[in-house]
């Protein structure tokens, strides 16, 4: 509409800043989920192998412990896997597909729950009854449970693991938006609008999306690390990702036969990596919800 | 209140009806259960032999109509694999489930909700960072890698735990429990722990927010001001509002529970109906796949019906209105 | 000795970042026994601070500063929250504003009675519960035995009200702490309730700190007052005196701003001019070149049998909020609607807003025309509103120049350039200044909030606008500077206005004609002067009878 509008840039920041400041663990998390990020993103650059390319592959490098000498003379900082995979290279690869497919499954679900939250709030009747039933029947699953089973029937792969994902993501945040878009129906602003003779499709998204989406944006981190602990236990077990495209869950997964055999790297070190990932989420997730408490912040 | 109640299993019935829909639509139609069962070199007159023989080749509708007076017969077929009726081998393994998500439930409540209201009302001690550096950490470690780490420090390491396996049990009421066996409770131990870990991060989170939440309120104030002391303020006034959402979401938890126990019982190779879910995909054992599907869904339901059905009973303002 | 002494305290409130705000600088105060005090003052004042500071009930993050809290001979100020525990409900009782929000939810009233008895006294049991009920009785809640099983959702503010009564006189204290007693509550009620409150005290020789924005109640109530702005006391003295002699200019703007019901004044007595700027100047032309001002005796709205049903949770079952009525508005008059909460005032406006459905039957006619209620856009420049609450009115997310100008702009009814112009123009006749576009509702205080409202209303060019409640949120200064507002943009632009109450007094000073409303029908209609005057209505009557009027001249009791 007018300048005002899009004003939520630079001066956005400023209070984002003071969000973390005193609070060093969630700093910490802060500069590991960049980290984090920056690695997936620069994967095939920073990585010392592609792990993917059988021609890099050579069989008498499998099994090195960390540090252990490959054949051409290099060192494996973390060890290498039964085929003579880098797990280093292994590892960055698979973060890669972990934030990928989270990412991807989040921003689907999001938006697609959020534009129905909101029409289910201004449409009601049999609209709102129709699109809530929907999110009953999915959020009377978890999400890992509800996955798992489509998987089963639709068959494993990169985008039908996202698809899965999404399809839990979506109920949560449309059930999120309405409940708070119906708090703001019955706003007076709501009210002065409909007087003002302003659209619907202007109401919707330019009075209730705004005031409605920061409890969806509050729980955004905490719905991706979730969406990784998802995938990776999917993949885990078998029915998520492929194996050409290995995920941080499918490397634990494959590590996990030589575990009791004492080669634990190979399983404890992608393992290691997830969790520090998902810890440094949530611990920024949680500073944004604590921040967004009115009952902590009250207290200063 | 009589209508709370009954409201919902309208609701549930067509929301059981919709799975049913669903689930045949993935394993019937989607899939072709013929191509699957009668193998790769069947000619193209087995296939059709098999077809009618499974009433594959009537129309939809009617296969769906079968498909769902079967189910209500309690008739779900025979499994694939075992040759035997897929909801015997549910029925025999479901007290192995059922078993060790009470005692992660148990774990969970008898630790989460006195850690949580502590934590609540002592925001700046340090045990309470302790507690809430913990929950954090235990939040973030997946359930399955977590499990590894079990096998790995107490049965490889400190050999203190079997790693796997069920262990004996002992016979009650017909079922089969090692909860009742002091040697087979050594081995549910590590899969209830594994279970249980997260079930208490969400307590302590649970029981912290609302003791934070609720002491804010006006009649928290009130309480003090009248002269109530603190046992009677946090034991009656506070636990009484804060238990409404936890025991809610607690019995909504117990479907978590049972949809992580799949993962669980993979690691420990543990008996129950998770691992017959995992091992039926993998063998595409799709009668034990479907009856699963059926059954949790009804599970669920009933759960959340349960979950209704209390949280109007703990909350006045919902019983009488 | 001096039940209670307050010398020179001050409170002060630790900051996010760290600094400290003085809520209560340098406060004294001497109460004796029996004795019924006054504490006075607007929202933010921090009258409640005080209170909450005798029963050691400040947050964590409010401490004392300075200065001490005698009661009796010990001093308080300093007391831990172990010692706090002998006096809270033994010797000093508390009443809170809203008794719907001080009793816990999920327990019974009896239990939450019967538990401030057994904390507090030797009773124990039966002789506990019976004392609960004689307690209940002499609060005079009907039907006390059967109350004690009953939820606080189960019952009325007024009838909770009681019930916190008999919790803070369970011990018989010495003293009790009164913060708002009766805001929360409806008018016929808070007479009662009040009464009952003074009786208590009386009867029981218990000494009350009565804590209040009602001038009207203290003059009923208090045999001194202290006005306290800002956390600091301005002055005080025996009640007689302030009302009707203050000595300080905060005071005497504070009296001036009371509307009263016995008379009307054309402007309270406040300073609020506005400054001719080109800017003001050029948007009361706008406003004039838009707004018809053909004042004369023709009929602008008219109302023919309104009437609607809420659903209700059963089938059958339904709720009616309006019942058949029927009224006209005149150009150019102020038309109040006149009742308590639940009398459906409010669900009239609704409706003639189009923003609920009324039931068949109804015909709302602008100018002799029925309108239509699909054409949201063609009616949105005839009818505005002006609403109670100026924390939800507004749209939070955009700054204050959007929110007057959104609407207009969206029609296409101005082009989006001069608009902004537009908004400051209109800023500045609501008596903002220019620079207020640019900031967001947050930044701005509640009459602030409710001019930049009365501006977006007002940038439609309205034939006619509906005022709910417009003032009822905001403290008594500021609804004389919003009702004054009101009237100079009534008389320069010649505007039409429903004006909503439930305050009489304020009726009385903006209403030419008024319809009173019961349970969803016009009790009784005619001119202001005359229906406040001389009710031909009983119930309009006590209406009258319950107003907190201030006794200028009466002597307190």
């Amino acid at each position: 509409m007018s300048a005002s509008m899009s004003e939520p840039g630079l001066r956005r920041l400023e209070p984002f800043r003071a969000i973390f400041r005193g609070y060093p663990a969630a700093a910490a998390g802060l500069v590991g989920v960049v980290i984090c990020a920056l690695i997936a993103l620069l994967a095939p650059v920073l990585a010392p192998q592609n792990p993917f390319n059988q021609n890099e592959l050579d069989i008498m490098n499998g099994l090195l412990p960390p540090m252990g000498e490959m054949m051409d003379g290099s060192v494996s900082l973390l060890g290498t896997d039964a085929v003579g995979r880098d797990i280093l290279s292994a590892v960055m690869y698979g973060m890669r597909t972990s934030l990928l497919v989270a990412i991807l499954s989040v921003s689907i679900g999001m938006v697609v729950g959020v534009v129905l939250g909101l029409v289910a709030t201004m449409r009601g009747g049999w609209v709102d009854a129709i699109i809530m039933r929907a999110v009953d029947l999915t959020v009377s699953f978890p999400g890992v449970l509800l996955a798992l089973m489509l998987l089963a029937v639709f068959g494993s792969g990169v985008d039908k693991v996202i698809f899965a994902l999404a399809i839990g993501i979506w109920a949560q945040n449309a059930r999120l938006v309405r409940a708070v878009g119906l708090s703001e129906m019955k706003k007076d602003y709501i009210a002065a609008a409909r007087i003002g003779g302003i659209s619907d499709l202007r109401i919707m998204f330019h009075f209730l999306l705004p005031n409605a989406i920061s409890p969806v944006l509050v729980i955004l981190p905490m719905a991706i690390s979730g969406a990784i602990v998802a995938e990776a236990t999917l993949s885990f077990l078998g029915v998520g990702v492929p194996i050409t495209e290995p995920s941080l869950g499918l490397l634990i997964s494959n590590g996990n036969d030589y575990l009791l055999s004492g080669r634990w790297w190979i399983s404890v070190v992608p393992g290691l990596v997830l969790v520090l990932m998902v810890l440094s989420i949530n611990v920024v997730a949680d500073r944004l919800r604590d921040h967004a408490n009115p009952y902590l912040q009250a207290k200063g | 209140m009589m209508s709370f109640v009954l409201r919902r299993p309208g609701q549930s019935a067509i929301l059981l009806l919709i799975m049913s829909v669903l689930v045949f639509a993935g394993m019937y139609v989607i899939s072709d259960p013929v191509a699957v069962m009668a193998g790769e070199d069947a000619t193209q007159a087995d296939r059709q032999a098999l077809a009618a023989a499974l009433g594959l080749d009537r129309p939809l509708p009617v296969q769906y109509l079968t498909f769902l007076g079967n189910i209500l017969r309690g008739d779900f077929g025979t499994s694939f694999v075992y040759g035997r009726p897929v909801l015997d081998l549910i029925f025999e393994r479901l007290p192995a489930t059922l078993e060790v998500v009470f005692l992660a439930m148990v774990l969970g409540l008898a630790f989460g909700i006195p850690m949580g209201i502590y934590s609540g009302l002592n925001r700046k001690k340090p045990a309470t960072k302790l507690i809430s550096m913990v929950t954090t950490i235990g939040y973030s470690i997946p359930n399955f890698w977590q499990a590894l780490l079990f096998i790995l420090i107490f049965a490889v390491w400190l050999r203190v735990l079997p790693a796997t396996g069920r262990g004996p049990t002992t016979e009650f009421l017909g079922m089969q429990l090692s909860l009742l066996n002091p040697e087979g409770l050594r081995y549910m131990l590590l899969p209830a722990a594994n279970l249980g870990v997260a079930l208490i991060c969400m307590q302590t989170r649970l029981a912290r927010s609302g003791t934070q939440e609720v002491m804010y309120q006006d009649y928290m104030m009130f309480a003090r001001a009248k002269g109530i002391a603190p046992p009677r303020l946090i034991g009656r006034h506070l636990l009484r509002n804060i238990l409404i959402p936890i025991v809610t979401i607690t019995a909504l938890e117990l479907g978590t529970l049972i949809a992580f126990s799949t993962v669980t019982e993979t690691v420990f190779s543990w008996p129950g109906i998770g691992k017959l879910l995992l091992d039926a995909i993998y063998r595409s054992d799709r009668p034990v796949v479907v009856a699963y599907m059926i059954l949790i869904t009804l599970m669920f339901v009933l759960i959340n019906l349960v979950a209704d059905i209390i949280y109007a009973i703990l909350d006045p303002r919902i019983r009488y209105s | 000795m001096a039940l209670l002494t307050i010398t020179d305290l001050s409170i002060a409130y630790g900051l996010a970042d760290g600094r400290e705000l003085e809520a209560i600088k340098d406060f004294s105060l001497t109460l004796q026994r029996g004795q019924i005090v006054g504490i006075v003052g607007q929202s933010g004042a921090g009258k409640s601070t005080i209170g909450k500071a005798i029963l050691g009930l400040l947050g964590e993050n409010a401490r004392i500063s300075d200065g001490e809290i005698l009661l009796g001979s010990e001093n308080i100020a300093r007391f831990s929250e172990r010692q706090f525990g002998a006096i809270r409900g033994k010797r000093v009782g508390y009443i809170y504003q809203n008794p719907m929000t001080a009793l816990n939810p999920v327990l019974s009233v009896g239990e939450q009675l019967i538990e401030a008895i057994e904390a507090n006294t030797h009773r124990r049991g039966q002789a506990a519960r019976d004392h609960a009920i004689a307690l209940l009785t002499s609060a005079e809640v009907s039907h006390p035995e059967e109350r004690l099983s009953k939820y606080p959702h189960q019952l009325s503010g007024g009838l909770c009200q009681r019930i916190v009564f008999a919790i803070a006189i369970a011990a018989q204290p010495d003293l009790i702490i009164a913060d708002e007693p009766t805001t929360a509550l409806d008018v016929t009620v808070q007479q009662a309730v009040l009464g009952t409150l003074k009786r208590l005290a009386l009867q029981e020789q218990i000494a009350i700190i009565l804590i209040t924005h009602d001038m009207g109640v203290v003059s009923q109530m208090c045999d001194e007052v202290y006005v306290l702005s800002r956390g600091r006391l301005v002055e005080h003295g025996a009640t007689a005196r302030i009302i009707g002699a203050p000595r300080e200019r905060y005071t005497r703007d504070l009296m001036a701003a009371i509307p009263s019901v016995d008379e009307k004044r054309p402007r309270f007595d406040v300073l609020d001019a506005f400054e001719e700027t080109p800017g003001r100047r050029r948007g009361i032309d706008y406003l004039k070149s838009g707004i018809a001002s053909d004042v004369g005796q023709t009929i602008l709205l008219s109302v023919r049998d309104l009437s609607k049903t809420f659903k209700g949770e059963k089938r059958g079952e339904g709720f009616r909020a309006l019942d058949q009525v029927s009224f006209e508005v005149i150009a150019g008059e102020t038309f109040g609607i006149v009742g308590e909460s639940g009398s459906g005032k409010s669900t009239i406006g609704r409706a003639i807003l189009g923003l609920v459905e009324p039931d068949a039957g109804a015909t709302i006619s602008l100018a002799g025309r029925a309108i239509a209620s699909g054409d949201r856009k063609g009616l949105s420049q005839r009818l505005q509103c002006i609403f109670q609450d100026p924390y939800s009115s507004l749209n939070p997310r955009m700054d204050a120049g959007t929110n007057i100008i959104y609407g207009i702009v969206a029609q296409g009814l101005v082009d989006r350039r001069s608009a902004r112009v537009l908004a400051e123009d209109l800023l500045e006749v609501v008596g903002l200044p220019r620079a207020a576009s640019r900031k967001m509702p947050h930044a701005f205080s509640g009459g602030e909030r409710q001019r930049i409202g009365i501006a977006r209303a007002l940038a439609y060019r309205p034939e006619l606008i509906f005022c709910d409640e417009p003032t009822s949120a905001l403290d008594v200064t500021v609804q004389a500077e919003v009702l004054n507002l009101l009237k100079e943009l009534q008389e320069s632009l010649g505007l039409t206005l429903v004006f909503v109450s439930h305050d009489l007094a304020v009726v009385r000073q903006m209403c030419d004609r008024l319809i009173v409303m019961k349970a969803g029908q016009i009790v009784e209609r005619g001119s202001a002067e005359q229906v406040l005057t001389e009710p031909g209505e009983p119930y309009t009557g006590q209406l009258l009878a319950a107003m907190p009027r201030v006794l200028r001249s009466a002597e307190p009791s």
